[in-house]
């Protein structure tokens, strides 16, 4: 099965098909290959990722305008050359070290190549291929759990909206928090259980048996052999020059 | 890993309302919170709800590996939802199912005080998940930062560096009295559903 969500990306990559392995394999890759970098070298891999997701999924690359990645790179810039190393230059009377400021460069663009990756993966691999993934490795009726919860999600998130309005507006929670907390857990787990009787009255209403589920369609590409093929030469390289 | 439909149906349940947890409650208190004050804070007020929601699952899936499924369910519903891509609640909600799983094979028997080591269990990962997240995302580089920042807010603040690393084993043993806490009202809950469902 191979995977197309980035409309944009089509007509540039219709040759080269890449399944939820593909997508495993350069998040995984992505990471070692981050890790195993070292110093300047990261530059080059997050060059590469930057390519990989703009070429094949460039809504990954929204990640870059995430305020929260940056909450997380912005203060290891910042606090690098003040506590790693000895300081050897002085600006505006604060003692910093430029070895610090180095390493604080490679450890940010080390997280964005990785955090990048995860995007990429988590953005191109849909919820039904990552079921189909997840019950090859032995996780049995992961699908369907899986559809189940999907479809209940919405009716469970109102229940709970309901309860707690109507908890609140009978004065549950002036006095006895803990006791109304408990009340609305009670009330929401209760319900949503009473409706799983349905569904599973309905499941078997159809003669469904998880034991025949059919198990993962999904199989390596070409494209995919020819990445985690990349990977591992370039890991190599990483570690031998 | 068998389960029959029921088993799965009520897996399900538990995992999307782990997930609307996450997705309603974890979502709100991220954007309240800054990041750096989410490992104290806001990650133990998670976990501690999903420990709850998960091994009240347990109660009525009592069979090896259905909460991990759990966790499973509801780190992908936390993956789909809006507020985008969050690799960090993603792992640390496998990793507690985890280790849940792993407190109730090591407890064995159904009992209270086995889901009291689940749950101590599982808010224990919580005190670890950011060191092991920067680890990965960072580097061993990361370590330095950390000690610098701890030993500069120690001088910063006058107080002996002994004091500060009594901080951080106060802060993990925090995490593991409200784990088994979690655990201790999962049972409880756990029954209540069950008499009332009985009604």
């Amino acid at each position: 099965m191979t995977v197309w969500q980035d409309s944009r990306a089509m007509p540039r990559t219709r040759r080269i098909a890449f399944s939820v392995y593909g997508y495993l394999f350069f998040f995984l890759g992505t990471a070692v290959t981050a890790i195993l970098a070292r110093e300047g070298r990261v530059v080059l891999v997050l060059l590469g990722t930057l390519l990989f997701a703009g070429v094949f999924h460039s809504q990954a690359l929204k990640l870059l305008r995430d305020r929260k990645i940056w909450a997380f790179i912005v203060p290891t810039l910042l606090l690098s050359p003040l506590v790693i190393g000895e300081p050897d230059l002085e600006i505006w009377g604060l003692h910093l070290s430029r070895a610090g400021f180095w390493a604080g460069v490679w450890m940010a663009l080390r997280a964005l190549c990785i955090a990048l990756a995860a995007s990429v993966f988590a953005r191109a691999v849909s919820v039904s291929q990552m079921a189909e993934l997840l019950e090859g490795m032995r996780l049995k009726g992961l699908g369907f759990a899986l559809g189940v919860a999907t479809n209940m999600l919405p009716t469970i998130q109102e229940t709970m909206q309901t309860s707690y309005q109507a908890i609140r507006l009978r004065g549950g929670f002036r006095s006895g928090r803990l006791r109304t907390l408990r009340l609305l857990l009670v009330t929401v787990i209760a319900g949503s259980l009473r409706r799983g009787d349905d569904i599973v009255s309905a499941a078997e209403a159809r003669a469904f048996d998880p034991a025949r589920s059919l198990g993962s369609s999904i199989s390596v590409t070409h494209a995919d052999l020819a990445l985690a093929a990349a990977f591992g030469a370039l890991a190599v390289a990483l570690l031998l020059v | 890993m068998k389960f029959s439909v029921r088993d799965l149906v009520y897996i399900a349940i538990f995992g999307a309302i782990w997930g609307a947890v996450e997705l309603t409650l974890g979502s709100y208190l991220h954007v309240i919170f800054p990041p750096l004050a989410d490992t104290f804070l806001v990650g133990m007020i998670m976990a501690s709800l999903g420990v709850i929601v998960a091994l009240v699952g347990r109660h009525f899936v009592p069979r090896t590996g259905a909460v991990f499924m759990i966790g499973v369910v509801a780190a992908i519903l936390k993956m789909i939802g809006i507020g985008g891509v969050t690799v960090g609640p993603m792992v640390a909600i496998l990793a507690e199912s985890l280790l849940m799983e792993l407190g109730l094979l090591i407890a064995r028997k159904h009992t209270r005080w086995g889901f009291v080591l689940a749950g101590a269990l599982a808010l224990a990962w919580n005190f670890f998940h950011k060191f092991i997240m920067m680890f990965f995302l960072f580097g061993k580089g990361v370590y330095e930062v950390y000690a610098g920042m701890v030993k500069q807010g120690a001088s910063l603040l006058r107080i002996d560096l002994s004091y500060a690393l009594l901080i951080i084993v106060f802060l993990l043993l925090i995490r593991l009295v409200a784990g088994g806490l979690a655990g201790w009202i999962a049972w409880d809950l756990g029954r209540v559903v069950h008499d009332r469902l009985a009604r």
